[in-house]
């Protein structure tokens, strides 16, 4: 169990390091240490606790906390979300203060418009990645773009979104 | 400005409890058009250098965030203010999963809410495009970089290392 946990942190400390984009974006990745590498969950659950963390309200790095929970309860649960985060909060700390300290203005400000386009690239590239992984009908594709013209469109809370997107779902049309 | 520890612990428990699917969208909303405390164009380049460095982009913008308004002690309280109620109500989720989620009911519910999810990374993606269009160049280097990860599947570190050079040259010039 104590050999079982120690793994478990060090695999996805590693795993962190190397997630660019986010955990969704290097999700093939995790399926394959965490269902074929390690044994920590069968393939069947990965992707129900994925749909769950997907659902459930909080980050999308639940995905891993289920994993962690799967295979050692909750100790499991901590350590392997503490396991995703510290290495790019450590290096996001330093990276940030780095940048504001800056004098050269032009060099900044480089950086961040650089940053900020490529920020723009990626979230809408993995919105269409994540789109055709989760979506399995014409039903499913046609609420996605309602949510994107509602949310643009429209000043009311996303949450009314969540519950149709439930509703739908539950009487089998999604 | 700063803010205490426990003013951004609740602000975040409140972005992470409201983040279905997905924080983003619910982070710009409270960060950016209800609390104010950055601008489009602040958040745009807090989240730009978020993505930057590997690991998970929405805690990485809470240890940014509770850094420039709190020190260190702000981004550890944004940071557990983010998680900790999101990883207690998993957690009870899965307890129950375990007991009803063989229903096709209960997995039509999950994919329902998954298909809005998506839906609203999307959005948050194309506000923040919005704040793009006043320098037309950068388009170009945004539209190579949803080609080069959608259509030919590159993992991101790849994505990153081939359009952070373009870009750098086209926000210098943006920058003069």
């Amino acid at each position: 169990m104590m050999i079982g946990l120690v793994g478990l942190f060090i695999k996805l400390s590693l795993f962190s390091l190397i997630a660019f984009g986010g955990v969704n974006a290097l999700l093939p990745t995790l399926y394959d240490i965490s269902v074929n590498q390690e044994g920590w969950i069968d393939p069947q659950t990965f992707i129900h606790y994925f749909a769950i963390a997907q659902a459930a309200p909080g980050p999308n790095l639940l995905t891993v906390t289920l994993i962690g929970w799967n295979a050692f309860g909750l100790a499991g649960a901590l350590l392997a979300t503490l396991a995703v985060c510290w290495p790019s909060c450590i290096l996001i700390f330093y990276l940030q203060r780095v940048i504001a300290k800056l004098r050269h203005l032009q060099w900044k400000k480089t950086i961040e418009y650089s940053a900020s386009a490529l920020a723009v690239g990626l979230v809408l590239a993995s919105a269409w990645q994540i789109a055709i992984r989760i979506n399995g009908n014409w039903a499913a594709y046609a609420l996605t773009i309602f949510s994107i013209l509602f949310v643009l469109l429209s000043k009311r809370h996303p949450l009314y979104l969540i519950v149709l997107g439930a509703i739908l779902g539950f009487f089998g049309f999604i | 400005m700063q803010r205490s520890p426990a003013h951004l612990f609740i602000t975040f428990t409140l972005i992470g409890l409201s983040g279905f699917g997905g924080v983003l969208p619910w982070a710009r909303r409270t960060l950016v058009e209800q609390k104010q405390w950055l601008t489009s164009q602040e958040f745009n380049a807090l989240l730009g250098v978020c993505q930057l460095v590997p690991g998970p982009n929405i805690v990485n913008l809470a240890v940014c965030v509770g850094e420039r308004f709190g020190g260190v002690r702000g981004a550890f309280a944004a940071v557990g203010g983010l998680m900790l109620a999101p990883m207690t109500i998993v957690i009870l989720l899965a307890l129950l999963y375990d007991h009803y989620g063989e229903f096709e009911r209960v997995q039509g519910i999950l994919r329902g809410i998954s298909s809005v999810g998506v839906g609203l990374i999307a959005a948050t993606g194309f506000k923040m495009l919005k704040d793009e269009l006043d320098y037309p160049p950068m388009l170009a280097v945004i539209a190579i970089s949803i080609v080069i990860a959608t259509i030919y599947q590159l993992a991101l570190g790849w994505v990153v290392a081939i359009t952070l050079p373009l870009a750098l040259a086209v926000a210098w010039r943006k920058a003069r």
